[in-house]
């Protein structure tokens, strides 16, 4: 597979101290590459490092293994796309589609091509002669998807482009840009702090924190084996409960569980509630208080109070029939990470 | 009395007292005006004024001039404070942040004063003449070119205040997405700073020029005895030639003048309107 994007070493730091540490990762062709991770981590300024608007301290960036980080934005072979829409109010749909063709010099006739050809891309055939304001936020937002394919970038940038809209939309433009990267064969890093997102549209996850990588992986990857606490406290639910690990076992309160492991010292399970299952004998279970149930349309999360403390726990509906409010249940603990200290993951239990 | 009757009486009632000021003191006066210059000494309907005006080759020269003042310092203003504006809009530097905090100072200036210190400064036997050998100073006061520094001197910073505002207006990321789409410095500035900016400049121009063509201070102090501006034109006639009706016509044409300049900037303004709408 061709290395599309190749980021070395890059670095921006900010007069404050703040920014984005020696980091390093790379894009293959056609693939759609997230960077994700709580606002100030850095994702911002690595994504307008590589379009061109931020000067990085140091690194480098190369598009088709050409150093292009030199490079203003309008010379580099990338387009990106806004979290603001970023249409032009003063030119109509048609404008902000053909202006770049216009700069180009690109005949008239193979303009108005493009641009209803892209227009039908994002369904939005008919639309050409109406101002951004007369466009509602989701078909800005395809307007302005539609301008950035029409640069026919090496690299597509996305910055939190669907973050102002809401849930369906979201969703549906999320579908929607998938289908166009695939049939375009588009290489694309976008990023977003929401992960629901990320695991949903990349191939590939890049979570940041604090201006460094935690972990790059596929989605699946980042949420079945989190490569640290952040990223396992960052992508998804998960339960948390501190203990310690004495003599290759682990202590949590009274309970204790075998532990292959030389570590001794303080540790962190984490279990993500869809881990924890009613157990079917009670020889090897936890028995659980039923707290409290909240109905989250096709499952329940229940708050269980354990000798482990506070877990949540998904069920689905039949279940939720079989489980009353302040009854004692038993569970099990199909899989659980353990965490040292400083957050790395020592040993991952069952599943 | 139902609601409806009440909250319109209200209404009417809090608007009345603004309403009777201008009906006194602007209404009446421009009706005034109007009504003085079509009337001849017999107190019949007469364009008698008019033909003066637009006949008599002292008054002619006093338009002519008045326009090319006003049109000249309109343009060196807009083109100065458009100029100091961009470059604030868009550095950063020591240099730009010093200028962002003195550019103001002139306004804080009284006019009169202002006007005495650029005399003394710039004239034939001033402060400058002085420093670079009276041989070397250039003739500047009682001179055109002194009317439009001390227009320039005048109208600059508040023209880069409204400018500045526009600018500002104009988000980071519109030109960052125009960057991104190819553009370079110039078209930058032309198919976007421009275009999302020259209504703020229409505003601009329109006071500028109704400021301009209606000054007096600086041009009876500065400007030579003739041609004259018509500010000061209007106030010989007025008060030293006591030709109220002929001084009652050069303000009616003034009027049409800047009602000229204000009709752009009302047409521009309802076209922009449509396009947000």
């Amino acid at each position: 597979m061709t290395i599309k994007l190749e980021i070395e070493h890059l670095a921006k730091i900010y007069p404050t101290g703040d920014g984005v540490k020696q980091i390093d990762f790379y894009v293959n062709e056609g693939e759609l590459v997230t960077l994700l991770g709580p606002s100030g981590c850095g994702k911002t300024t690595v994504l307008r490092s590589v379009g061109g608007f931020i000067e990085p301290t140091s690194g480098t960036i190369k598009i088709n293994n050409k150093e292009v980080h030199h490079l203003p934005p309008e010379k580099r072979p990338s387009a990106m796309v806004f979290q603001s829409y970023n249409l032009w109010p003063h030119m109509t749909v048609y404008d902000n589609l053909a202006f770049s063709m216009k700069l180009k010099k690109v005949k008239k006739k193979v303009i108005q091509e493009k641009v209803t050809e892209v227009l039908k891309l994002v369904h939005l055939l008919g639309m050409e002669k109406k101002y951004p304001s007369e466009l509602s936020g989701g078909q800005q937002q395809r307007i302005a998807l539609a301008r950035a394919l029409l640069l026919e970038p090496e690299v597509l940038l996305l910055d939190e482009p669907f973050s102002a809209l809401d849930a369906k939309l979201r969703h549906e433009l999320r579908e929607e840009l998938r289908e166009i990267q695939a049939k375009r064969n588009l290489t694309m890093l976008f990023v977003t702090h929401d992960q629901e997102e990320a695991l949903s549209i990349s191939d590939k996850i890049v979570v940041m924190n604090n201006g460094h990588i935690e972990q790059i992986a596929e989605p699946q990857d980042v949420y079945n084996t989190p490569a640290s606490l952040f990223v396992a406290q960052f992508i998804g639910r998960m339960n948390f409960v501190k203990g310690k690990a004495v003599n290759n076992t682990i202590r949590i309160g009274d309970l204790t569980f075998p532990f292959d492991d030389a570590y001794t010292g303080n540790v962190t399970i984490g279990v993500r509630p869809e881990d924890i299952q009613l157990a079917d004998n009670r020889t090897s279970s936890i028995d659980a208080l039923v707290d409290k149930s909240m109905m989250l349309g096709h499952f329940a999360e229940i708050t269980l109070q354990t000798k482990m403390g506070s877990l949540k726990m998904f069920v689905d509906r039949e279940q939720m029939k079989q489980i009353a409010l302040k009854s004692t249940i038993p569970i099990h603990l199909n899989r659980f990470l353990i965490f040292n200290e400083t957050g790395e993951v020592l040993n991952i239990i069952g599943g | 009395m139902t609601k409806k009757w009440k909250s319109a009486i209200l209404g009417l009632g809090l608007v009345m007292p603004s309403f009777l000021i201008l009906l006194v003191l602007v209404m009446y006066p421009v009706w005034s005006s109007i009504k003085t210059s079509f009337t001849g000494a017999d107190g019949q309907f007469t364009f008698e004024h008019y033909i003066y005006i637009f006949t008599e080759p002292l008054i002619l020269n006093n338009i002519r001039h008045t326009l090319t003042v006003t049109i000249l310092s309109c343009s060196l203003v807009l083109i100065i404070a458009y100029s100091i504006a961009i470059y604030l809009r868009f550095n950063q530097s020591p240099i730009a942040k010093w200028i962002n905090r003195t550019y103001l100072i002139p306004m804080f200036i009284p006019g009169v004063i202002a006007v005495y210190g650029f005399i003394n400064f710039y004239r034939d036997n001033g402060w400058v003449a002085r420093m670079i050998g009276e041989e070397y100073m250039p003739s500047i006061i009682y001179n055109v070119k002194g009317l439009l520094m001390i227009n320039i001197w005048f109208n600059v910073p508040f023209t880069t205040m409204l400018l500045i505002s526009a600018l500002q207006a104009i988000p980071n990321s519109i030109i960052e997405g125009a960057k991104d789409a190819g553009a370079n410095q110039w078209r930058l500035f032309w198919h976007f700073i421009l275009p999302l900016s020259y209504r703020t400049m229409l505003v601009a121009l329109t006071f500028l020029f109704m400021g301009i063509i209606g000054s007096f201070t600086a041009p009876f102090l500065i400007d030579r005895n003739a041609p004259q501006m018509l500010g000061v034109s209007m106030q010989q006639h007025f008060s030293v030639f006591n030709a109220i009706e002929q001084s009652s016509s050069l303000a009616v044409f003034m009027f049409l003048l800047c009602s000229i300049v204000g009709y752009f900037y009302i047409y521009s303004n309802i076209k922009g309107s449509k396009k947000e709408l």
